[in-house]
């Protein structure tokens, strides 16, 4: 059994190790293809399509409060540039969704060993909606939401 | 790609900001052309990963990103990304 566990792992390495940019990385794009296509529902901040994605990515949509400090403006004057940050102790893999466009998910973070899960990116809504960070911490779920008036569309121009 | 890396205390602080017109399904529709976007983006010291995402159409134009690290001064980190058109670009930056 032990060997055959060995065997499987490296038999993954060797197919990662042919992915183009790095032989530990995890493109989640290759991984978890359906996951990215989940579409929101048209109602404002109606968390359906951000709770399947959070199932499809995570493989459960069972979260706590707690453990995020989510940062995201209240009023978005520019739907096209959405600053928004968040940080917690650790973590191991986090994910942002949103309910303001087609698809809810944003992006998958793997936090590797040396990193440190305090990060920034900026992001359409097309309207306005419910930003939401989910991420795994030893094991638990855990979900930090913030709704984003936007009073200009970013998927206009 | 522009890359600002500084270490203070065993932590490494990076800004940068990657250029790429991230055009949405939507976005491209209207505009007549294909969708291309970043689908993955890594930060690596010595070879290690340090930094790690899969993105999507909704990061805005040319991305901007904060993120940290546990690492010191004088090594160099590497960016890399990937669109969804295959094409990618790396670039690297000394830790300050």
């Amino acid at each position: 059994m032990q060997r055959r566990k060995f065997l499987g792992l490296g038999l993954g390495v060797a197919a990662l190790s042919l992915a183009p940019i790095s032989a530990v990385a995890k493109n989640y794009r290759k991984e978890l293809p359906k996951a990215w296509k989940i579409k929101n529902k048209d109602a404002e901040n109606d968390l359906t399509g951000t709770n399947e994605a959070i199932k499809a990515v995570f493989g459960s949509d069972k979260t706590e409060e707690g453990q995020i400090k989510l940062k995201a403006p209240d009023i978005a004057e520019n739907g096209a540039v959405v600053p928004v940050s968040f940080k917690m102790e650790k973590a191991k893999k986090i994910a942002v969704f949103q309910t303001s466009n087609p698809e809810s998910l944003v992006a998958i973070f793997d936090v590797p060993k040396n990193g440190i899960p305090e990060y920034a990116i900026r992001i359409k809504m097309a309207k306005t909606g419910t930003v939401t960070v989910v991420a795994d911490i030893d094991g638990k779920l855990y979900r930090a939401s913030k709704v984003v008036k936007v009073t200009a569309g970013g998927c206009g121009g | 790609m522009r890359i600002k890396a500084k270490a203070k205390d065993g932590v490494v602080t990076v800004k940068a900001m990657l250029k790429h017109k991230m055009l949405s399904y939507d976005q491209a529709k209207k505009k007549g052309k294909e969708a291309n976007f970043i689908v993955y983006i890594v930060g690596k010291v010595d070879g290690e990963p340090v930094y790690e995402v899969s993105t999507s159409q909704f990061l805005s134009k040319n991305p901007y990103l904060k993120f940290k690290f546990k690492g010191e001064a004088g090594k160099e980190l590497e960016l890399s990304w990937i669109d969804l058109k295959g094409n990618t670009k790396s670039k690297k930056a000394k830790i300050k």
